[in-house]
């Protein structure tokens, strides 16, 4: 039996090679077809702007890398829904497969997952 | 029961908001720094009431032995192991 893994994206998407990496681990364990889940909090929620235009910067555009997320099999799309209002986003702003969910769904998510990996 | 280890300083802020009560804490590389008596962030460390630890050889490098809070445990590589072996489960905030 696949054992289950958590993916936590905690960083902006172009500060640094986090969330890169992050996106690499997400759509490799959905080509693999292994049971992966997302969760967005803190900074992390910027990757999902969907007004990103990387054009001008030569680099992958999240904001439509992460909405094709459902695409390659990953469905269990979630965001800290606290991170999002601290950042003065809401959920309106999120692309259609992602669910804004609370701290004690966080913890549940944490706690019910085989593997923990952070970016 | 999550072992949550702390490598950045930007990352502790987000780790305590998700601690769970029966989780851990470990500071690792300049998350050290996160503990010292006195700051903001060593406030919201006892606030978590979450077991605390930290990496020895890092707090060494760093120089910050004197500063430590005192609820902080200093642990070496062995019991950094033993640690990742009494909880079910790790994440790394980098």
């Amino acid at each position: 039996m696949s054992r289950s893994t958590l993916l936590v994206f905690r960083h902006s998407p172009y500060g640094s090679s986090l969330a890169r990496a992050g996106l690499d681990l997400a759509l490799a364990a959905g080509a693999f077809e292994q049971p992966v889940s997302v969760l967005f909090t803190g900074a992390g929620v910027l990757q999902l702007l969907q007004e990103q235009d990387t054009g001008s910067l030569g680099d992958r555009n999240y904001g439509k890398n992460l909405s094709s997320l459902p695409l390659y099999g990953l469905e269990s799309l979630y965001v800290d829904e606290v991170a999002l209002s601290r950042h003065g986003l809401s959920k309106t702003a999120l692309p259609d497969a992602y669910s804004p969910v609370d701290l004690q769904f966080m913890q549940h998510l944490l706690a019910t997952h085989d593997h923990l990996v952070g970016f | 029961m999550v072992l949550h280890t702390v490598s950045a300083g930007p990352g502790l802020a987000d780790c305590l908001a998700l601690a769970a009560p029966d989780d851990a804490l470990l500071l690792l590389g300049d998350g050290v720094y996160s503990a010292m008596s006195g700051s903001d962030t060593a406030a919201a460390l006892e606030a978590s009431g979450l077991p605390l630890y930290a990496l020895g050889q890092d707090v060494l490098a760093a120089g910050v032995s004197a500063y430590l809070l005192a609820s902080v445990t200093v642990v070496d590589f062995d019991a950094f192991v033993a640690l990742t072996e009494a909880f079910s489960r790790q994440l790394n905030w980098p």
